[in-house]
């Protein structure tokens, strides 16, 4: 396909970028959220949330138990999250884990400290009902990240290869 | 090489499948990729079988980089 000095014609570049970028499009369009990945860690975070504020609220009493139970609880829905997304894509984006999981985005982590801070108010109020519904949300962080790191256009869609259906979620 | 750029890592299925090549054909641009220190390969498992993790080096980022501004200043000095 090159030309005679070794280097390729322009229009032999030309299709070789296009082709590349094509497949690199290939890929990032492939990558899915596996499903009800966001109610997972929302529900984790949620869980940590609410045992944060009743562990501070009593930290005296047996209720500071709560406080490592609930980061123990998400750490494992964390991990096996994380693992769900690589065996479903067979790929791995870098920053994912800290950006959707770890809440590094300034959006995440702006509004977990929010809910922190509304539950733990509660908690001290005890206005218990409060508590458990004092969450950030964990939907659009998680599908945004993955947009973002997937590739420029960022769309996603269900991917079907081989006849095999591959179970996720548009992360749009 | 660019393909590998839509994500840190890759299985080598994932790679077969996006690319459309026959396992011989990836395994031997994997191996000739890394041999150069552009990519790296390692192994792991994946849904219990053994599977193969392939991503780029930061000399291999580079190295693509260079390329692809060479071939657009080549379609460049057409229009």
């Amino acid at each position: 396909m090159e030309s005679s000095d070794g280097w390729p014609t322009p229009d032999e570049a030309a299709v070789a970028l296009a082709e590349a970028e094509a497949s690199r499009t290939k890929l990032a369009r492939g990558v899915v959220l596996p499903s009800f990945f966001d109610a997972a860690i929302g529900a984790a975070i949620t869980v940590q949330i609410a045992t944060t504020a009743l562990g501070l609220a009593d930290i005296g009493g047996w209720a500071r138990w709560l406080l490592p139970a609930g980061v123990v609880v998400f750490v494992l829905v964390a991990v096996i999250e994380l693992a769900r997304f690589r065996r479903l894509n067979g790929a791995w984006l870098g920053g994912f884990a800290s950006r959707v999981v770890g809440g590094t985005a300034t959006a995440a982590a702006a509004s977990y400290v929010l809910s922190l801070g509304a539950a733990v108010w509660a908690a001290f109020a005890q206005a218990w009902w409060l508590v458990g519904s004092a969450r950030p949300p964990a939907a659009w962080p998680a599908r945004g990240a993955v947009a973002a790191g997937s590739g420029p256009t960022g769309r996603r869609r269900r991917h079907t290869a081989g006849g095999n259906r591959r179970r996720g979620w548009p992360c749009w | 090489m660019t393909t590998l750029t839509a994500v840190s890592e890759a299985e080598f299925a994932t790679l077969r499948d996006t690319l459309q090549v026959s396992d011989s054909v990836l395994s031997k641009h994997v191996a000739a990729l890394v041999a150069v220190g552009y990519a790296n390969s390692r192994k792991g498992i994946r849904a219990g079988r053994r599977t193969t993790w392939i991503s780029l080096t930061a000399a291999g980022r580079t190295a693509l980089s260079t390329h692809v501004a060479a071939l657009r200043e080549l379609i460049a000095g057409v229009e």
